[in-house]
C-alpha cells in the first residue's frame, strides 16, 4: 500500500469517528454522552433522553454507516464487474428487484413476509434475481450505456407492476409501502441492529473474497481468464455479493439512490489505484462518510424542510455523476 | 513444449491442419499468414479458449484439454497485439497482475512474487516507469509493460497476437530483440503471429511456422528462406 492511500486512510477513519459522533449529537434534542453510555449498558425506558437515543439516534446513525458503505461496495463490485463507470445497484435496477419483492411481500398480507426477516428475505431475492437478469443482458452488449437503458427499463417495468399491485392492496398495507419506498434511516429499531449487522457483515468478508478476481477482472474477462480466474464463478458470486448489500440496505431504508454511483467513482479519482483492497475500504469509509454526513443535513434542515434521504443523496449525487459521464464517456 | 499430432482447428469448421508439429523451449516461433488464414485462431486453440476438432495436442506433456484454467495460467502467458492501457492502473500493479495464478485467495503478494515482479520490470528497462499509469503511457511503451507482466507470469511459454502491430520500425526491432533474447536466457518457447516478414527475416534464428495458402497446412522455416518464397506459400498473389 503505497503512502498515499495509507494518509487517505487514516484522515477518512477520522472523518468518519467525527461525523457518527456530529450525527449522534445532531438532532434537536440535547442528548448527553452519558444518556448514550446508559442507553446500551443501562437502560431505563422511562428516561425519554435514553429511549430516544436507543432507539433513534444510535440506529439512525448505525444504519447510515451500513447503508452508505454497503451500497458504496456493491456499486464498486458493479463497476468493475461490469467495466461500467457509470454502473450501480440503483441505476441498473437492482433496487428496483428489491422493491418489487418487497412491494409484494408488504401488500399480500401474509404474516410471515410482513416480518423483518420476511422484508430481507424478499429484499434480498428481488436483488438476487434482478442482479441475474442485468448479468444476462450483459453478455448482449459491450456498450456502456445500453446496459444502463436495460437497468433503466428494468426499473420501468417494476415500477408498472409496483402500481398494479398498489391498486389492489389495502390503504394500511400502502401507506406503509409508500413511506419505505422514500427511503429513510429513521424507521430502524435498535433490535433490528443484530439481523442487519450480521448480513452486512457477512456481506463485507465475502467481500474479501472478491479483491483479488476484480484485480484482474479490470483487464477485461479474457485476459483476466488468462490469469487463471474463473470468470463464470466471480461473475455469480459478485451478484451474490451484490445482492446481498443492496438488498438488506434496501429492506430497511428503502430504495436509495447514486450513492452506489457516485461514491465509488469518487473513491477511484481519490486514490488513484485499481487495487481493490485500497479500493474496498475506501469505498466503505467514504460511503459511511457521504451518508452520515448527508443525514446530518436533512437533521439541521428538519425545521425548515422534511427531506428524505433519497432526495438529499440524488441532489448531490447526481450533478456529481452528470460531471463523470461528461468527462468519462465524452 | 507444444506437440500437435494431426491437429484439427478452427471455429466449428476446420480451417487448418497440423500433422506434426513440435515446438520446444528456448526457441522462438513467427506465425505467418494471410488475413483470416487462422492466425489467432491457432493461437485461442493453443491457449485453449477454443476445442480442437480433432487430434492430438498437447502442452508440456499433458493433454490441451486436461489442464485447468488455472494451470493453464502457469503454463501459458498471453500478450495481446494492444493494451490500451487502464486508467488509474500503475504499471507496478498491472505487472503484478501476472502473479495472480500463484497468489492466495486474497491475492496477497508474497516476498518471493515481489522479487518476481521487480526482476521482470528490470529485464524491460521499465523501473523508472512503475509509478506511472498504464493509460498514460505510449504504445510502444504499452507493449514492452504487458511483456513485463507476460514474464511475470513465470510460464514457460509466451503466446502473443501480433504484438508489432501499432509499433513503428524501431519499436518492432526492439521487441523481437526482446522476444528472442528472452527465448534464448530464459529457455522460453515463444510462439507470436505477425505480419512483419522483414523483421523475422533480420532477426537470427528465429523459426517461421507459415500458414500454407493452398494446403491449409502449417510449414515450419529457418529464417534463411527468401522473402519471395514466404509470399508464394503463405499468400496467394494471383491476379484475378
Amino acid at each position: 500500500m503505497n503512502k498515499r492511500a495509507q494518509l487517505f486512510f487514516l484522515l477518512l477513519i477520522i472523518l468518519l469517528i467525527g461525523s457518527f459522533i456530529c450525527h449522534l449529537f445532531a438532532g434537536q434534542i440535547r442528548i448527553s454522552l452519558s444518556d448514550y453510555w446508559n442507553s446500551i449498558f443501562d437502560f431505563d425506558v422511562s428516561n425519554t433522553n435514553q429511549l430516544i437515543a436507543r432507539e433513534f439516534r444510535l440506529p439512525r446513525a448505525i444504519i447510515a454507516v451500513i447503508a452508505g458503505s454497503g451500497l458504496s461496495l456493491a456499486g464498486m463490485f458493479m463497476q468493475t464487474l461490469f467495466n461500467n463507470p457509470l454502473a450501480g445497484p440503483y441505476v441498473l435496477g437492482i433496487n428496483s428487484g428489491s422493491s418489487l419483492f418487497v412491494a409484494f411481500s408488504m401488500m399480500t398480507g401474509i404474516g410471515f413476509l410482513q416480518s423483518d426477516l420476511g422484508i430481507i428475505s424478499s429484499a434480498l431475492l428481488g436483488a438476487l434475481v434482478f442482479g441475474f437478469i442485468i448479468l444476462f443482458f450483459s453478455f448482449f452488449t459491450r456498450n456502456h450505456v445500453t446496459l444502463l437503458l436495460v437497468g433503466l427499463m428494468l426499473g420501468s417495468f417494476t415500477g408498472a407492476i409496483i402500481s398494479v399491485i398498489q391498486t389492489m392492496s389495502s390503504a394500511q398495507e400502502l401507506k406503509a409501502f409508500t413511506i419505505w419506498t422514500m427511503g429513510s434511516l429513521q424507521h430502524v429499531q435498535f433490535d433490528q441492529l443484530p439481523l442487519i449487522t450480521f448480513f452486512f457483515v457477512l456481506g463485507c468478508t465475502l467481500s474479501l473474497l472478491l479483491i483479488k478476481p476484480m484485480n484482474a477482472l479490470v483487464l477485461g474477462g479474457k485476459s483476466s481468464q488468462l490469469l487463471g480466474i474463473n470468470i463464470r464463478s466471480v461473475r455469480i458470486s459478485t451478484i451474490l455479493v451484490t445482492a446481498l448489500l443492496t438488498g438488506v440496505v434496501t429492506a430497511f431504508c428503502g430504495p436509495i439512490a447514486f450513492v452506489g454511483l457516485a461514491v465509488p467513482n469518487l473513491t477511484k479519482t481519490l486514490f488513484r489505484t485499481q487495487n481493490h483492497f485500497i479500493l474496498l475500504v475506501g469505498n466503505f469509509l467514504i460511503g459511511g462518510i457521504f451518508l452520515l454526513f448527508s443525514d446530518i443535513v436533512i437533521q439541521l434542515l428538519e425545521e425548515t424542510i422534511q427531506l428524505p434521504i433519497n432526495a438529499f443523496t440524488s441532489l448531490v449525487g447526481a450533478p456529481f455523476i452528470i460531471y463523470v459521464v461528461l468527462k468519462r464517456l465524452k | 513444449m507444444i506437440k500437435f499430432q494431426e491437429v484439427q482447428i478452427g471455429y466449428k469448421e476446420k480451417l487448418i491442419t497440423i500433422s506434426d508439429l513440435e515446438l520446444e523451449c528456448g526457441k522462438m516461433y513467427a506465425l505467418i499468414g494471410s488475413n483470416g488464414s487462422g492466425k489467432s485462431t491457432l493461437l485461442n486453440t493453443i491457449l485453449g479458449t477454443l476445442p480442437i476438432l480433432g487430434g492430438k495436442l498437447s502442452i508440456n506433456k499433458l493433454d490441451s484439454f486436461s489442464i485447468s484454467k488455472h494451470d493453464m495460467a502457469k503454463t501459458i502467458a498471453f500478450v495481446d497485439s494492444k493494451f490500451d492501457g487502464i486508467e488509474h492502473l500503475t504499471v507496478y500493479d498491472y505487472v503484478a497482475l501476472g502473479r495472480t495464478p500463484y497468489t492466495n485467495a486474497l491475492g496477497r503478494l508474497t516476498e518471493e512474487d515481489r522479487l518476481i515482479i521487480n526482476s521482470s520490470i528490470e529485464k524491460l528497462n521499465l523501473s523508472q516507469f512503475t509509478k506511472r499509469e498504464t493509460f498514460k503511457l505510449s504504445d510502444g511503451e504499452r507493449q514492452l509493460v504487458s511483456i513485463a507482466r507476460a514474464i511475470c507470469q513465470t510460464a514457460p511459454i509466451i503466446l502473443l497476437d501480433e504484438p508489432t502491430a501499432f509499433l513503428d520500425y524501431g519499436n518492432r526491432k526492439k521487441l523481437i530483440t526482446i522476444l528472442n533474447k528472452l527465448a534464448k536466457e530464459e529457455n522460453k518457447c515463444i510462439l507470436f503471429s505477425t505480419h512483419d516478414i522483414d523483421i523475422c527475416l533480420e532477426e537470427d534464428e528465429i523459426n517461421l511456422l507459415i500458414l500454407n495458402q493452398t494446403s491449409k497446412a502449417i510449414e515450419i522455416h529457418p529464417n534463411s528462406i527468401e522473402k519471395s518464397a514466404i509470399i508464394s506459400i503463405g499468400f496467394q498473389l494471383v491476379d484475378k
